[in-house]
């Protein structure tokens, strides 16, 4: 299999130079082609930061201005916070919603994957395509008997409305399902010869070592609980104690006029935590994994 | 005709008795009068606006405690985009709030499935003369054989022509004042366009209230549906002379395409207002404050061109509602706090809050007033109000013809004809389907 | 008794290996019976009746699915859905890993790039409601400018039918490109990396290498996107609903009326919610019919690095 020994010298440092140039050119296009989908990725957030910075006469423009030209960032926040004083427990109640709703989801997925993954039980199929199959179920064609199950339980209204159906998942369970089985049986196999139990072997071997599968995991169940939207505001909408960020937000918009510079800023705070915690956790996405005791495989 | 027997009626015995037509009658109606009410109690009332959240908790406030000491109200606020969705979902499990906020085009749904409570008893026994509101105003909130009166209007909005004097001087043409005539608005929108910078003259068209249904109303007939819910009107020649009289102005290029404003609604023709973009819109009294606070230029209002035969001016009114459910635990509860909030009394609050004008008469010198001494003519949309359209379209009908015409007529250049042709079919299949 | 065990195994070891695994799967499994699939039941049973919400229901059997067979407004929508689902899922799988691949590779800026890609996201309905209908808006909107050298400036996008579909699918793809790009990161993050040192060492070059490691050992991943892709793809809603806001909703004549809005219009607008039930059906049966054509299909090509249990 070893190629390198049947080339001689010179050509080798040929194709090197070669290389080199391919991968100059290749990093160039790599750049161009990533600098302009940013653009076009960012443009709208852009918008909303800019938006959130303007003055009411400056709201209506054509062409579209880019950059305020009096920005006006504070006193906008502080006249958001004028109009709804009680932002900051919304936040929080979304926080409280979103890390119950993760940790939940965190356990119930990640055993049901690990089951799934290496187990061999009656009904494993059916059990797996019924799960999935709820998945392919439109959002808005359960909306109403999700309210009347909600409300016959008596749930209308509580955090236990908006957090205990959000901790199970079959996303979350195919997600991590898919993931356990990209990782090699034999490391855990070594560690159940040592006497470990499967609930062991997940918790100090398979989880740790899909480290990338949980910070995808993280980010996108979190980014789906905070940004909920309707079914907070049927199941719980109505009361100020359990209200969410997002309908808050909603409830700038008037009928007739809305205060797009408030709403922006609104709306910019409410994705700032998103933000931050992506940051953080696309660290987690590191190029390829070293497996110890892999090398020649 | 049994529609109207009963206000006609009432209205004439009134006049008879004071000795005063209709008109002046609405103008001097004597006040809708709070009363205590007979057993506290607790209720939901549910509304729509944040803005106006505050306002309202005010009013509650002051029921409860000048004339319900005891009773209980949760005010629950839903953002409008979602109000009609969680109202359905909530009236699938029999929840519908004890009192709540409808608009024209909606209340028919939860009219025809008796979902609402007839208030007619109520204005009876509380001796309130319902016609001291408009026609336009309580008409579409008729319902059933004796046309009863099943909510009370809060407020109105009704139509008028926002222009931007600054470009009114540059091109030299003169203020338009209310007399004047669909000629003289298709000349000032023809002398206001400026192609070189992009400047249009008019964007009269858009969405039902605000837009071309005012030139048809003011033709003399309903504009889109007959009155008694029997018939599309859009495909009558007065309809179609509108209709093309606005075409014509945009064939000229003097009014924008729907996608150069970016959409078909008011608040778009009117964000390309504030923009500079064009001279003259149609908009309504809830864009006050906003002109006052955000338009960069000196600008006016005045009342709807004209037409040259009728030669009437119309504007389509609208009001929002409140309305008490029909399977109400409380229901004389409920009543009486809409009772409150539609006094002189209650609806104060609104009128001194300024934006909405409150429906009660009596207020309305006191919403003039919120304004201070600004130059804009806010007269302008009360004379409005004379001679005034109730909104007739409702539920699936109002997005055929809201969106769908306009943008076929003003956007794809179908013909008139064609696109009322396609605009009735889709209303007469829909009204024979009630 | 001892058949019924051996449902679980022959031996004691597969037996409590079983035992595990049901024991595994149950909370999850259960919960998603529970608060899903009762409301599926229900909304099953919905199906089969005449219900405005408010009045008392009537029984009519089958008569919503016949009306659906026979509804020139179920089947528009079918075909709506069907054409976007062929431009979405292709452009945004291949885009979504190109920008995987690039921002798994050593760069910089390369934390930038993903933030920025993630964007679209976080980025609320409503800005991007406004940006993306500014940005199709012709004459001052940035396609508009960007088409005025070859004379297009004036494309109504949202208005004409037969071009509403581009600006919908253009954001659809833009929406999902984060997540999907952040899935393909994860299944990229799980190939060893000595896989491609050695493959190095032995002379292999950028492509081979790509076309012999990182797609088969990619593939659990690209079937997960494939699987979800589908779903969300049948169940597009918010980006239509957005797009076509400001203009008429689900487009002129319905022409961008998905299977999502017309079963949400159903429900909320006409009030018939056996009807918009029925319609709900009928994407489930769809996408199901697609998901096991998959799930068959996947044997072929997906690559489970501990073989497919």
């Amino acid at each position: 299999m070893s190629a390198t020994s049947r080339i001689d010298k010179s050509e080798v440092a040929e194709a090197g130079a070669l290389r080199d140039d391919l991968n100059t050119a290749w990093k160039l296009i790599t750049y161009v082609i990533l600098i302009t989908g940013a653009v076009v990725m960012a443009l709208p957030f852009f918008w909303m930061i800019s938006t959130a910075c303007k003055a009411p006469q400056e709201l209506n423009t054509l062409p579209v201005q880019w950059i305020p030209q009096n920005p006006v960032c504070l006193q906008n926040l502080a006249a958001l916070y004028e109009q709804s004083p009680n932002f900051n427990n919304y936040l929080l109640n979304s926080a409280f919603v979103t890390i119950a709703r993760t940790v939940g989801q965190l356990i119930t997925c990640s055993l049901a994957a690990y089951g799934f993954a290496r187990f061999r039980f009656p009904g494993k199929n059916i059990l797996f395509a019924m799960s999935l199959g709820l998945l392919m179920v439109p959002f808005q064609a359960i909306l109403i008997p999700e309210y009347l199950l909600l409300r016959q339980l008596d749930w209308l209204n509580t955090f236990a409305a908006l957090i205990v159906p959000g901790t199970f998942s079959a996303f979350a369970m195919f997600l991590l399902r898919q993931a356990f089985m990209q990782i090699p049986v034999e490391l855990e196999e070594s560690a159940m010869i040592d006497g470990a139990n499967p609930l062991q072997v997940l918790f100090r071997i398979t989880l740790p070592l899909s480290q990338a599968a949980l910070a995808a995991f993280a980010v996108i169940t979190v980014q789906a609980a905070w940004n909920d939207f309707l079914f907070p505001l049927v199941v719980a909408g109505t009361e100020p104690s359990v209200r969410v960020v997002t309908i808050v937000v909603a409830l700038l918009q008037g009928e007739r006029s809305t205060p797009w510079n408030l709403l922006m800023m609104g709306s910019f705070l409410a994705t700032v935590p998103m933000l931050i915690l992506f940051v953080i956790m696309q660290r987690h996405f590191v190029e390829g994994v070293s497996l110890s005791g892999l090398g020649g495989k | 005709m049994t529609k109207f027997a009963r206000p006609l009626a009432l209205v004439l015995v009134a006049a008879l008795f004071f000795g005063v037509t209709g008109v002046t009658l609405a103008q001097d109606a004597p006040a809708i009068a709070p009363q205590a009410c007979a057993e506290p109690g607790e209720l939901t009332m549910r509304v729509w606006d944040e803005n106006w959240a505050a306002v309202i908790q005010e009013s509650i406030d002051a029921w409860v405690a000048d004339y319900c000491p005891g009773a209980v109200v949760t005010l629950e606020v839903v953002p409008w985009d979602q109000y009609w969705t969680l109202l359905r979902t909530n009236a699938t499990s029999g929840d519908l709030p004890d009192v709540f906020n409808v608009s024209q085009d909606r209340f028919f749904f939860y009219a025809e499935n008796g979902a609402v409570l007839d208030l007619q008893p109520y204005w009876d026994e509380f001796g309130v003369d319902t016609t001291l509101w408009g026609s336009g105003m309580i008409d579409p909130y008729r319902w059933g054989e004796a046309d009863d009166l099943y909510a009370a209007p809060v407020n109105w909005d009704t139509i008028v022509v926002f222009y931007n004097k600054d470009m009114f001087d540059a091109a030299g043409v003169e203020y338009p004042t209310s007399a004047w005539t669909w000629d003289d608005f298709a000349a000032a929108s023809a002398a206001l366009t400026d192609p070189a910078n992009d400047v249009y003259g008019s964007a009269v068209y858009s969405e039902y209230q605000a837009g071309y249904t005012n030139f048809i109303a003011s033709t003399g007939i309903p504009p889109v549906v007959g009155a008694g819910r029997t018939e599309c009107t859009l495909d009558e020649p007065r309809s179609i002379e509108a209709l093309e009289f606005l075409q014509g102005l945009y064939a000229e290029g003097y009014m924008p395409s729907v996608s150069v404003m970016g959409g078909a609604s008011a608040t778009d023709s009117f964000n390309f207002w504030l923009a500079g973009r064009v001279a003259m819109v149609t908009n309504g009294s809830w864009s006050l404050p906003t002109a006052i606070e955000q338009a960069t230029f000196n600008w006016d209002v005045v009342q709807l061109p004209r037409n040259p035969e009728t030669e009437r001016t119309r504007s389509i009114v609208h009001s929002v509602g409140y309305v008490a459910a029909g399977n109400s635990d409380v229901p004389d509860l409920a009543a009486n706090l809409i009772l409150y909030l539609v006094s002189d009394e209650g609806s104060a609050f609104f009128a001194n809050a300024g934006g909405v004008a409150p429906a009660n008469p009596a207020q309305q010198q006191a919403w003039v007033e919120s304004f201070g001494d600004t130059t804009v003519n806010i007269q302008a949309f009360v004379d409005a109000l004379e001679d005034s359209q109730g909104v007739t379209v409702f539920d699936e009908i109002w997005d055929a013809a809201n969106t769908e015409l306009v943008i076929n007529i003003f956007d794809l250049n179908v013909s008139v004809a064609d696109a009322v042709a396609q605009a009735c079919g889709f209303i007469d299949a829909q009204l024979a389907a009630q | 008794m001892t058949a019924f065990l051996d449902l679980f195994g022959k031996t004691p070891l597969t037996r409590r290996r079983a035992y595990w695994g049901l024991a595994l799967v149950a909370p999850n499994v259960l919960g998603l019976l529970f608060f899903f699939g009762i409301p599926v039941v229900l909304a099953f049973r919905t199906s089969l009746l005449d219900w405005n919400g408010i009045r008392p229901p009537v029984e009519i059997g089958l008569g919503n699915f016949e009306h659906l067979l026979n509804d020139p407004a179920f089947w528009n929508a079918f075909g709506v859905t069907l054409k976007l689902l062929a431009v979405v899922i292709p452009i945004g799988m291949v885009l979504s890993l190109v920008v995987a691949l690039m921002l798994n590779r050593k760069l910089h800026g390369r934390s930038f790039f993903r933030v920025v890609y993630f964007l679209p996201v976080v980025t609320s309905t409503v800005a991007a409601t406004m940006a993306w209908t500014w940005m199709f808006q012709p004459r001052y909107g940035l396609i508009a400018n960007v088409l005025a050298p070859i004379g297009l400036q004036d494309l109504n996008w949202l208005t004409r039918p037969d071009l509403v579909l581009f600006p919908i699918a253009a954001v659809v793809i833009w929406q999902r490109l984060g997540f999907d790009m952040i899935l393909f990161l994860a299944g990229l993050q799980a190939i060893p990396r000595q896989l491609y040192d050695a493959a190095r060492m032995d002379g292999a070059d950028g492509i081979r290498m790509f076309r012999h490691i990182t797609l088969p050992l990619l593939s659990p991943t690209t079937f997960l996107v494939l699987i979800l892709q589908v779903i969300s793809a049948i169940q597009i809603f918010d980006q239509v609903y957005i797009m076509t806001a400001r203009t008429t909703r689900g487009g002129m004549n319905d022409s961008a009326t998905t299977l999502s809005l017309f079963l949400y219009e159903t429900a909320f607008t006409n009030s018939d919610l056996g009807y918009s039930a029925a319609i709900a059906l009928a994407m489930f049966a769809i996408t199901l019919l697609l998901t096991v054509a998959q799930i068959t299909l996947q044997r072929r090509w997906v690559y489970y690095e501990s073989g497919s249990e």
